[in-house]
């Protein structure tokens, strides 16, 4: 005999309050479970969508271009990195690291005819790309050739957006204007061998992406602007930037290697806003299955004052009877979240089964099928969560029970 | 002849040392606006091993002067004496082992914990008292078997009759072997047949064991037949009377 078998057996005597109350924590500890699925899918979904979109896990950047021009992303601007292939071998070399490919990014005039729009130009190596698994969403025509473009044969992907305002489709030849190294204006020709999207509506109508070669002979340089880092597990991000920081640092000029995290203030505004909205739906729920629960937990203990008394009289200490209605919420609890736990799981895998498709976001440009994700962790929290809540909720029954005088409460009818 | 006096003097039998010593009890309620003085200035003395009955009608006090012996409340003024101790002095811990070890209770409504079986139910107070599982089952079904129910051990109360839920709670009562048992009119919820033969378990019981016994009622059945009868009218002793049986069993 324990005191949490008379507990049990408590709940047992009134099952249909019981039920009750158990269904409120299952319906807590499903809400909570299919918000932190949701956020996680979102989360989710969106960091890869940024890293595979090719900002990749890790950049590795001279320290003065962070200092002049910021973390962020988009940091157009003349390359500066000197000997940047036998730098990209070592990067290659450490472990969980798929490929390091070059990056030039810059500012020019892109023109059709007598149109013309102030373009973002991103230069890159196609092959590294893909052995970095990135996603390139092409909308027409076909990616970058792996090979250099040999001169006059250079090719040219263009933003959707971009190209719609400029009437320019696969096979145009648009000049592309900007200023090199040393300051002179220079022009390139480019063949548009196809139309890409980033999901994002502002960056497709700016967006043009190029062989890292083409950018070289129009801005008349061999450096680059740092070199992208793609993992084989964006988990492992914390531990290879550690490594890459340790191999790389007694190189000139210094090095700063940049996690996607930093590279993407979006991503942060976007977490916490969502965490904002965890953290108030999870309040909510914790209110509402506090004070349902806390109200039954008392209507079962004011039913069994004799009972209690009768306790008492019999040698049994107030902190034993304490246990005894503490352990009842407990059990609510645990048993709850462990039912919400496995209605959660079927719920989960019936609306991944469906297949939902989710609205494009604000200024991205396509839907999204709606996958909720667990974790063993999500388990493991809604019951601790639910045992915390049914503890507090018990603080008024428990009081309630603690301070009967035992001659009164004997008399109890 | 009865003494029918006012205030009588709290008789003491000889020889046997004393196990209650009250004195001076006063106890009142507030119900509502009205004050109900229970009880008015008693003063008792009851031995190790007597069989008292304290007989008077409803509302005379009966359950209040219990629940003061039994440390189950306290008093406005006077005082008990438990074994030479003043309860009104006990800590909360001290009390709780009190309760725990020294005194047994059986109630009119039996106050059998429904979720428990007899056995359970008998075994609780040891349970709560850390003894270990060998000797707490030795104890258990030893004291059910003398109460007769080696039979009715894995019943829930609400399976067990009213004669046979009182038979739990006496073993309740004496499970862990008290110096006292405090049985307040544990015979009123039961037909005048199994009342007697509650009646009849709790003499056997107090010659056998040499537990001391009180017991409140008003069932002539019990009071005829008890050696010592404590007669309360509104708050006070109006009576102590020795002599009928010298053992309630009437065998001796």
């Amino acid at each position: 005999m324990k005191f949490a078998v008379i507990a049990l057996r408590n709940l047992a005597r009134s099952r249909r309050r019981t039920l009750l109350s158990l269904l409120i924590v299952a319906a807590g500890t499903i809400v909570i479970l299919l918000t932190a699925g949701f956020i996680r899918f979102s989360f989710e979904g969106l960091r890869e969508a940024i890293i595979h979109g090719g900002l990749g896990q890790i950049e590795v950047v001279p320290r003065s271009d962070i200092a002049n021009r910021g973390s962020s992303a988009e940091r157009p601007g003349l390359p500066g990195l000197k000997g940047w292939q036998e730098l990209r071998n070592a990067i290659e070399a450490t472990p969980h690291v798929l490929a390091a490919g070059g990056l030039v990014q810059f500012t020019g005039l892109l023109s059709k005819g007598e149109r013309s729009a102030a373009v973002f130009a991103v230069a890159i190596e196609p092959d590294r790309e893909r052995r970095m698994r990135f996603e390139v969403k092409l909308r027409e025509g076909a990616d970058l050739p792996d090979a250099a473009p040999s001169e006059g044969d250079e090719a040219v992907l263009l933003g959707t957006v971009l190209a719609r305002n400029l009437g320019a489709g696969t096979g145009d030849v648009l000049t592309l204007m900007s200023l090199t190294a040393d300051g002179t204006l220079n022009a390139l020709d480019l063949r548009v061998v196809g139309l890409i999207t980033t999901g994002l509506q502002d960056v497709d109508s700016r967006i043009v992406k190029m062989h890292l070669a083409s950018a070289q002979r129009l801005l008349a340089t061999r450096e680059i602007s740092s070199l992208i880092v793609g993992l084989d597990d964006t988990s492992r991000t914390p531990e290879v930037q550690a490594a890459l920081e340790r191999r790389l640092g007694g190189r000139e000029p210094s090095l700063a290697v940049v996690d996607w995290k930093t590279r993407a203030p979006f991503y942060g505004q976007v977490e916490s806003l969502y965490l904002g909205i965890f953290w108030f739906l999870g309040s909510v729920i914790f209110a509402l299955v506090c004070l349902s629960t806390s109200n039954t937990l008392l209507m079962s203990v004011m039913e069994r004052v004799r009972e209690i008394g009768t306790l008492l009289a019999i040698g049994t200490s107030r902190a034993q009877v304490a246990a005894i209605v503490l352990l009842e919420a407990l059990w609510l609890g645990v048993l709850g979240a462990l039912a919400g736990d496995l209605l959660g799981i079927g719920i989960i895998a019936g609306i991944n089964g469906l297949g939902i498709q989710m609205p494009p976001p604000p200024g991205a440009t396509g839907g999204i099928e709606l996958r909720l994700t667990t974790a063993p962790g999500d388990f493991a929290a809604t019951i601790v969560l639910m045992l915390v809540i049914l503890g507090v909720a018990a603080t008024v029954p428990v009081w309630m029970s603690v301070r009967l005088r035992i001659a009164e409460a004997l008399r109890h009818v | 002849m009865p003494d029918q006096g006012s205030s009588p003097r709290p008789l003491v039998p000889e020889s046997a040392p004393p196990i209650f010593e009250v004195s001076g009890l006063r106890k009142s309620y507030r119900l509502g606006a009205v004050t109900i003085e229970a009880l008015r200035g008693v003063d008792l003395v009851v031995t190790r091993g007597e069989f008292v009955v304290v007989a008077g009608p409803s509302g005379c006090g009966k359950t209040t002067l219990f629940n003061l012996l039994g440390a189950l409340d306290g008093p406005d003024s006077g005082r008990v004496r438990f074994e030479g101790s003043d309860l009104g002095r006990l800590t909360a811990a001290e009390k709780t082992l009190f309760l725990r070890r020294k005194i047994g209770f059986v109630f009119q409504s039996f106050n059998l914990i429904p979720v428990l079986t007899a056995y359970e139910n008998v075994e609780y107070p040891l349970w709560i008292d850390g003894l270990g599982r060998a000797e707490r089952q030795r104890r258990t079904e030893e004291v059910l078997a003398s109460v007769g129910l080696a039979g009715r051990m894995r019943q829930r109360p609400d399976q067990l009759s009213g004669g046979e839920r009182q038979r739990v709670a006496l073993a309740r009562g004496l499970v862990h072997d008290p110096r006292v048992i405090l049985a307040d009119e544990p015979t009123a919820n039961l037909d005048s047949k199994t009342g007697a033969e509650i009646v009849e378990l709790l003499a056997r019981t107090n010659s056998l064991r040499g537990t001391t016994f009180l017991i409140a009622t008003h069932d002539p059945a019990i009071i005829e037949r008890s050696p010592r009868r404590v007669r309360l009218l509104d708050g006070r002793v109006v009576a102590d009377e020795l002599g009928g049986p010298s053992r309630p069993g009437g065998a001796r």
